[in-house]
């Protein structure tokens, strides 16, 4: 191509991009559904949590669906939720956040789920001005930003620290734990250990000499051996051994801390602990007394409520199976956007954000409501329920006592001393 | 001293695991001169291999191990009839081969998603969490069983590459493969089976970090690079330098629990990387051939 023949092609191209760029879009008819966009790590390292998200998001959508759709201004309108695969990677989450908004037009956002990609992907909702809620991105950080269109339904792993303290502190009140109580805080260095640490370790600073954390230590992700880490645990004799871990390392350090001998009135993995393939994989004997807190528990079903409403409805959709948090968390998450639509009666995106501003819900959380608070950066701050693996396998709600299904042990019996 | 102890076993049972995570990667490169990029995702697969046998045909994952070694050993073989060997040799086969074997474990990867979800698993047998008493603390028997591996692959390694005539044959081809064409050893065929026995080393230690480890089709990207850094700190190519690499490796990052926060011990192995790659690019033993 002569040069003249390729300055030709590129001004016609940059003249046609022009031209593209400065019609007006053509002008909608009046809406007839409400389009809401998401991205969920559907492959890739998250993919079984992002499949539960989905399953949480497409039982809310149906259920409204069922009923006609939300009421906005007077009008039923159907909703739809535009779902892609966001590979579990920053890059494609974030691009992908940006075609809904920008080619998909899509109306409202709804989270992905991990920490790590609703940090990444709700910058382009803020950009846009979009409303973003989500019930995947627990650590603190995100919420610190200023955003105004970020809502998070998932409380901080920071209470998850204090919460678990609160019951650890009726045990030591009733006199079944020693005072002052030495603690091995064990964290794994990411923003959702350094969360749990600073709850715990808060919470030991203003007991006023109750607890003293003598070991505070952090460990990478996925990590091969813990024996060195384990053996200054056990050097420092402690009583509660208080450790925040994702599942794969959990496994591992557990199997050796129950080689090494090791024994602690209290132990504590953070969230992880009661599930199923966990309890597998490590023996129920091998798990007994672990304490742990979530965010929901299809346990809260027990009584009447939301919680017991989602859980007959999700039985109802997917063959009988029991939800985990995931699920009830993406469920909550879709239903407290369609309720600010329609308190706002409108599709409106900053009237819409005031409403969730202002939004106080009843909810399936523990808790019983939501709701956002500017000074903590809209992020909810529901308390976590406290569950303690039994040695049938079982895990009871033990914390707080209203959710309560079962009485917890304060002191691990199976320790001599 | 109790604790100088328990480091001291600790380090010697995580170099078992570490060594038996570097041999193949370090006999590929030995004879091949191709870094296998893909050992991580065979080591993903060595551990689904023990899984699946443990889980359909209640195997134990130890007397799994000649199935799992015969299988890995039989897609290392055809990886190299397939893909590896259409590559050009020397170095313009370096980055060709990087790319290619690097699709290769991507492509194990997403199978694995595919087949298995990302789920994380475990094989978990009676004696999971058992352990013997040992200088005063306590040892996982997975963890001694591990290290008994480590010690006695390379010997075995070592008896085939010395006694044997395949062994000569495969050192001699590390040496000179243009001079064993010229005494009639079929070349191909020796790269053939040592792509194999490396592959099936990274799909044993697979099996046995399954042991110890859960495990979910991204397993085996960490293992990679503890293999990397040993391989290099012992001296490419070096069998016996691969094992005490390890040791050093996991002295180091054990006893440096002792001066520094635990979250930065697992930077060290890459410090030492650096500082052998700038100091003794040859490796701590220098570069041998199968030695």
């Amino acid at each position: 191509m002569s040069p003249s023949r390729r300055f030709l092609s590129l001004a016609l191209s940059a003249a046609a991009a022009l031209a593209a760029a400065l019609l007006p879009a053509p002008a909608r008819a009046a809406k007839d559904r409400i389009l809401v966009g998401a991205t969920l790590p559907l492959t890739g390292s998250e993919a079984r949590v992002g499949g539960f998200f989905k399953e949480g998001y497409e039982l809310a959508f149906d259920e409204v669906n069922k009923k006609g759709g939300l009421d906005v201004g007077g009008k039923k309108l159907p909703v739809q939720l535009l779902l892609l695969d966001d590979t579990s990677t920053q890059a494609t989450a974030v691009s992908l956040a940006d075609r809904l908004v920008n080619s998909d037009k899509v109306d409202f956002l709804l989270g992905t789920y991990a920490s790590h990609l609703v940090e990444a992907q709700s910058t382009v909702a803020e950009e846009n001005k979009i409303p973003y809620v989500n019930g995947g991105g627990g650590a603190t950080k995100i919420y610190k930003r200023g955003f105004k269109y970020l809502f998070g339904l998932i409380s901080p792993v920071e209470l998850l620290g204090t919460t678990l303290m609160q019951w650890i502190d009726e045990q030591q009140k009733a006199g079944k734990l020693p005072k002052p109580a030495k603690i091995a805080l064990v964290w794994e260095n990411t923003a959702h250990g350094k969360d749990f640490r600073k709850g715990v370790s808060d919470f030991a600073q203003k007991s006023g000499g109750a607890y003293q954390v003598t070991v505070d230590e952090s460990f990478e992700l996925n990590g091969k051996d813990f024996g060195a880490l384990l053996g200054k645990v056990k050097a420092a004799g402690v009583d509660l051994f208080l450790v925040d871990a994702h599942l794969p390392d959990y496994i591992t350090m557990h199997r050796q801390y129950v080689g090494a001998g090791l024994c602690h009135k209290v132990v504590t993995y953070g969230a992880r602990g009661a599930e199923k393939d966990a309890i597998q994989a490590l023996g129920a004997d091998n798990t007994a007394y672990v304490l742990s807190g979530v965010w929901w528990s299809a346990q809260l079903a027990a009584k009447p409520g939301a919680s017991r409403d989602f859980v007959g409805a999700f039985k109802a959709k997917y063959g009988g199976r029991d939800p985990e948090w995931f699920q009830a968390l993406g469920y909550e998450t879709a239903r407290v956007l369609f309720t600010a639509i329609q308190q706002a009666g409108k599709l409106d995106r900053d009237a819409v954000r005031e409403k969730l501003q202002a939004l106080k819900m009843p909810s399936l959380l523990p808790g019983g409501t939501v709701e956002f608070k500017p000074e903590t950066g809209n992020q909810v701050q529901n308390p976590f329920v406290v569950q303690q693996n039994q040695k049938d396998g079982t895990a009871p709600i033990i914390f707080p006592k209203d959710a309560a299904t079962g009485t917890g042990t304060g002191a691990n019996p199976k320790c001599a001393k | 001293m109790d604790r100088f102890v328990d480091l001291a076993v600790s380090a010697v049972l995580l170099a078992g695991l570490y060594a038996t995570m570097a041999y193949g990667l370090g006999l590929i490169y030995g004879v091949l001169r191709v870094v296998n990029l893909a050992h991580g995702g065979v080591i993903m697969a060595g551990a689904y291999l023990g899984w699946i046998l443990h889980g359909w045909a209640g195997l134990d994952p130890y007397l799994s191990i000649p199935l799992v070694v015969g299988a890995t050993f039989l897609l290392g073989m055809a990886m190299y009839r397939v893909l590896v060997r259409h590559l050009p040799r020397g170095p313009a086969g370096g980055p060709a081969s990087l790319l290619l074997l690097f699709g290769v474990w991507l492509v194990l990867r997403n199978v694995a998603y595919l087949l298995f979800t990302g789920n994380d698993q475990v094989i978990r047998t009676s004696y999971s969490t058992h352990a013997l008493p040992l200088l005063g603390s306590f040892v996982s028997v997975n963890r001694l069983a591990v290290l008994a591996i480590a010690v006695v692959t390379p010997a075995l390694l070592h008896l085939v590459l010395r006694r044997t005539y395949l062994g000569r044959a495969i050192r001699a081809v590390a040496q000179n493969a243009d001079s064993c064409t010229l005494v009639g050893i079929d070349v191909e065929r020796i790269y053939t089976l040592t792509f194999g026995i490396g592959t099936a080393l990274a799909g044993l230690a697979g099996l046995l970090s399954a042991t110890i480890f859960s495990f979910n089709p991204g397993f085996g990207s960490g293992e990679l690079l503890k293999s990397f850094v040993v391989v290099v700190l012992g001296g490419l190519g070096s069998v016996f330098g691969t094992g005490v690499a390890a040791l050093i490796l996991a002295i180091v990052e054990v006893f440096a629990i002792l001066v520094m926060p635990s979250y930065l011990t697992a930077a060290v192995g890459f410090v030492m990387l650096v500082l052998v790659l700038v100091l003794r690019p040859g490796g701590l033993f220098g570069q041998r051939v199968l030695g």
